[in-house]
């Protein structure tokens, strides 16, 4: 059964706060909850940023996700 | 008074072309800011390097689209480009603006920003070129509150979409670009200002195959108007074209002496399917052998136009070199009607199925193209439930090497190697 | 009122999209939408469109910079506000159109953008040179190997007679693209002006470990040519990657990915031209670019190398092709032997590729032309 959006969200975090990586894609979160469509996954995904529990960082090109203490600085030079 | 000395960008100055360097100095005045402009590019200029740092975390607070954001390698040196974010700011259909609207984004624009803008950046927004991080959330409370305007998309997003000037003043669009365009830029907000996907997406709509947009050379999904019926063609009118009474090509070739204006050799010998001739003065077309390339409608405007049945054709997969190599998108669908009464029904399935299959399957950093690509035209085709028919190649494949699945093979793959060896000695 | 850093969360508008483009047609145009018969370009730069409804609208396009100040852009609005009504539009090659409703308007319109300097020239239509697409360069982007607005304003300078008249056989479209990433659809473009890198990445060691994530620049390499590898830094080891330069195709893709891999250098950078695309079906088939000069200096401020060979491109197009023939159409017909033959361009290992699916351009046919390449 899948996840419910608490439990999904809360996975997501655990995510980010756990991988070796300040930053991840959203690809990065599917495995999350398999049982869960990608598109419904992005959506919980950009509840949390809308919720500040995490931001978007942005090479121009790539866009990732990242919880706000794991990003040292501004021009993200802590992270890729 | 200039604040550095620019001999190099100087010499940019003179010529018959518009120049960028005199207009950055005539906006130095008031924003001082361009001067750090001038000044870091003439370094650029004397070293032949960039002096800019890769993007970082910029960004208006919900959105991970529409700002990219930019430092200086040298800030102490050029303050005023210590920070250089660029702000892309959705532009309307067709990119008509009433001067009021365009001044009322320059005042903006010269309270926050450097003063320096591109109309318009590649993919079709306004760009605004250089501003600092603090200044992002006032610059985008003014853009909403007082100008109902929003940003575009930029990173792993939908791109904002872009359309040819279409029936608002052309004559060949087969279906009305502006109102897909903006309807499908309205719907798909969440996608353009959120990332959603494994990398850019983009759609591009041109009114006819003439492609004005360039669709097919650079858009996930390229909708290209097309037509099912018979070329319109009005038979006095090619009389006057004969007679040397209207100029070819709207009057394209007006600066140079062609000669008479000949139909044969001009309309009917270019025909790349060869389906026109002349008979008792008059242009007969087999429009069934038509594949509808334009040519001779754009060779006779006043005498022929594209048929009144019409629609698109939807091409998928488009992209520039990086890294595979140049890809045009490939044709998926031959036909389909575009109406709004349906608010784009079929288009919009179309878009969500590619999305639900690329979202999953794709990965990282690889364009819609390149999945297509990775795991083949008849695997797409099967996804999007499109029966496949020969208008999907340029020609059958040259090599047998067919992927046959255990269900298509009698008996199935699964055999006894016993019994085969109990008629066949090793 | 007004944007509070202390509430940011209060009274925040999104998703709005771009404003209804109604309300930003002329007149002419929002009443004969749709009814539009047919046009015709009555002098380089002025268009008139014929509505159904016996309207016209008559259209002067302009060229310029695609890097404008607000000034600028005040100064075009000046300009729409006394003749056009307040209204005007962009072209997707970042030409400027201004439309007026009748031809008594024309001339006065055309007066005034003339008195204003070189800041306005008309013209861009038909089969001519129209305004070059073109990135961002030195003045904005990070991964470029050229600038983009120095090269293109050198090359329309000397292109500016093709871009107020209509010689050419037809038209020809020419873009720019700092570096392979091509921002813009440089690679369906009659001629397309590309920067290119020539040396492979260095590695910053010393920044790797807090700017990269390994794996996504090992993988960004489309010929597996970056690996992991160690490095000492302040006597500790450290995971890093070196790079096989053997492999190595100048991409930029792992400075994309990894900023402690830079690979700019003044020496190393520069530009190449590619030839004969195009993204219309009129004819042919859309066409890729193809590359003809592998590599010209980026000799500032004014690109004398690129501009010269853009301009015998031309030339030699404008000299030898049909009417309707694009420069790519031509090339075909005549032959590529004879196109480097015809523009004087040096045909050299580095013309022919070695890189995927190259078999696709080596000729399999006892058909060619005796050229002066066959000594």
């Amino acid at each position: 059964m899948a996840l419910s959006k608490d439990e999904l969200k809360a996975a997501i975090l655990e995510k980010a706060e756990k991988s070796p990586k300040p930053q991840l894609y959203i690809k990065d979160f599917y495995a999350c909850d398999p049982e869960t469509k990608p598109r419904d996954i992005k959506n919980v995904a950009n509840d949390l940023v809308k919720e500040g529990k995490m931001m978007f960082w942005s090479s121009g090109s790539t866009t990732m996700y990242a919880l706000k203490h794991r990003i040292k600085n501004e021009e993200g030079s802590e992270g890729i | 008074m200039a604040k550095h000395e620019t001999p190099l960008l100087d010499q940019l100055e003179s010529g018959p072309w518009p120049s960028f360097v005199t207009d950055l100095k005539r906006q130095a005045e008031t924003k001082p800011e361009c001067w750090d402009i001038l000044g870091q590019l003439e370094l650029s200029y004397e070293e032949r390097i960039t002096h800019w740092k890769h993007g970082g975390i910029v960004g208006v607070f919900g959105y991970g689209g529409g700002i990219v954001g930019r430092y200086s390698d040298l800030p102490k040196r050029f303050p005023g480009v210590e920070h250089f974010h660029t702000i892309r700011v959705a532009q309307p259909a067709s990119k008509y603006y009433s001067t009021k609207n365009l001044r009322q984004l320059m005042d903006l624009w010269e309270k926050y920003g450097s003063g320096m803008t591109n109309f318009h950046g590649s993919t079709g927004d306004i760009i605004l070129l250089g501003t600092r991080t603090e200044n992002l959330e006032p610059f985008f409370w003014d853009l909403t509150h007082d100008m109902g305007q929003d940003l575009g998309g930029s990173g792993s997003n939908l791109r904002t979409p872009a359309n040819c000037i279409g029936q608002s003043r052309c004559e060949w669009a087969c279906y009305d670009t502006e109102a897909v365009c903006h309807a499908m830029t309205l719907k798909y907000q969440d996608e353009i200002h959120r990332p959603a996907f494994p990398y850019k997406f983009k759609f591009k709509f041109s009114g006819c195959p003439n492609d004005c947009v360039a669709a097919i050379a650079r858009s996930d999904i390229a909708v290209i108007g097309t037509w099912k019926d018979q070329i319109r063609i009005d038979q006095a009118a090619v009389k006057e074209y004969i007679a040397g009474n209207y100029p070819s090509n709207g009057g394209a070739h007006s600066g140079r002496d062609w000669g008479k204006f000949d139909i044969e050799k001009e309309v009917v010998a270019l025909c790349p399917t060869q389906c026109m001739w002349m008979e008792g003065g008059e242009l007969k077309i087999d429009d069934t052998e038509c594949t509808r390339c334009m040519h001779c409608i754009n060779v006779m405007p006043r005498a022929l136009r594209p048929g009144a049945d019409t629609g698109a054709t939807i091409c998928v997969g488009a992209k520039a070199p990086i890294l595979d190599g140049a890809q045009f998108a490939t044709l998926i669908i031959p036909f389909m009607k575009m109406s709004a009464d349906n608010e784009f029904e079929e288009l919009v399935e179309f878009i969500e199925k590619i999305w639900d299959w690329w979202m999953e399957i794709g990965k990282n950093r690889e364009r819609v193209g390149e999945t297509m690509q990775r795991l083949g035209l008849p695997a797409f085709l099967k996804v999007m439930e499109v029966e496949p028919i020969p208008q999907h190649v340029k020609e059958p494949r040259s090599n047998p090497y067919v992927f046959w699945s255990d269900e298509e093979v009698p008996g199935g793959f699964e055999r006894d190697v016993v019994e085969f060896r109990a008629r066949h000695a090793a | 009122m007004g944007y509070n850093p202390d509430k940011p969360m209060d009274g925040r508008i999104s998703d709005l999209g771009p404003p209804h483009y109604e309300q930003f047609f002329p007149a002419v145009i929002k009443e004969n939408k749709g009814k539009w018969l047919w046009h015709e370009i009555l002098q380089p730069g002025v268009l008139m469109h014929k509505s159904e409804t016996g309207a016209e609208v008559y259209t002067v396009r302009v060229g310029g910079a695609r890097l404008v100040s607000v000034e600028f852009i005040r100064e075009v609005c000046d300009i729409a506000d006394k003749h056009c009504d307040g209204f005007l539009r962009f072209t997707t090659r970042n030409n400027i159109e201004f439309m007026v409703d009748s031809k008594a308007k024309v001339q006065p319109l055309l007066d005034e953008l003339a008195s204003r300097g070189n800041k306005f020239p008309v013209g861009g239509t038909g089969a001519g040179v129209t305004n070059i697409v073109h990135t961002q360069g030195w003045v904005h982007c990070h991964t470029p190997a050229t600038d983009a607005s120095g090269v293109v304003k050198a090359v329309m300078d000397e292109l500016f007679d093709y871009f107020t008249s209509m010689t050419l056989p037809a038209q020809c479209r020419i873009a720019l693209a700092c570096c392979l990433n091509m921002c813009g659809a440089v690679h369906a473009s009659d001629i397309a002006i590309l920067g290119v890198h020539r040396k492979p990445p260095m590695i910053d060691h010393l920044r790797i470990t807090g700017v990269c994530e390994l794996p996504l620049a090992i993988a960004s390499c489309p010929l597996g040519a970056v690996k992991p590898a160690k490095a000492v830094v302040d006597g500790k080891e450290i995971k890093s990657v070196q790079v096989n330069v053997e492999r190595c195709m100048f991409c930029g893709n792992c400075y994309t990915m990894c900023p402690a891999m830079p690979l700019a250098d003044p020496e190393g950078d520069g530009i190449a031209i590619l030839v004969g695309g195009k993204v219309s079906n009129r004819i042919s088939m859309p066409k890729f670019s193809k590359l003809v000069i592998p590599f010209l200096p980026n000799t500032t401020p004014r690109w004398p190398e690129t501009v010269a060979a853009v301009k015998k491109i031309v030339e030699a197009y404008s000299k030898d092709a049909h009417k309707y023939e694009r420069v790519g159409e031509w090339a075909e017909r005549i032959g590529w032997e004879k196109f480097f033959e015809k523009c004087d361009i040096p045909f050299t290992m580095k013309s022919i590729d070695d890189y995927r699916l190259a078999y696709d351009t080596w000729r399999t046919s006892t058909q060619f032309k005796y050229t002066s390449h066959i000594k």
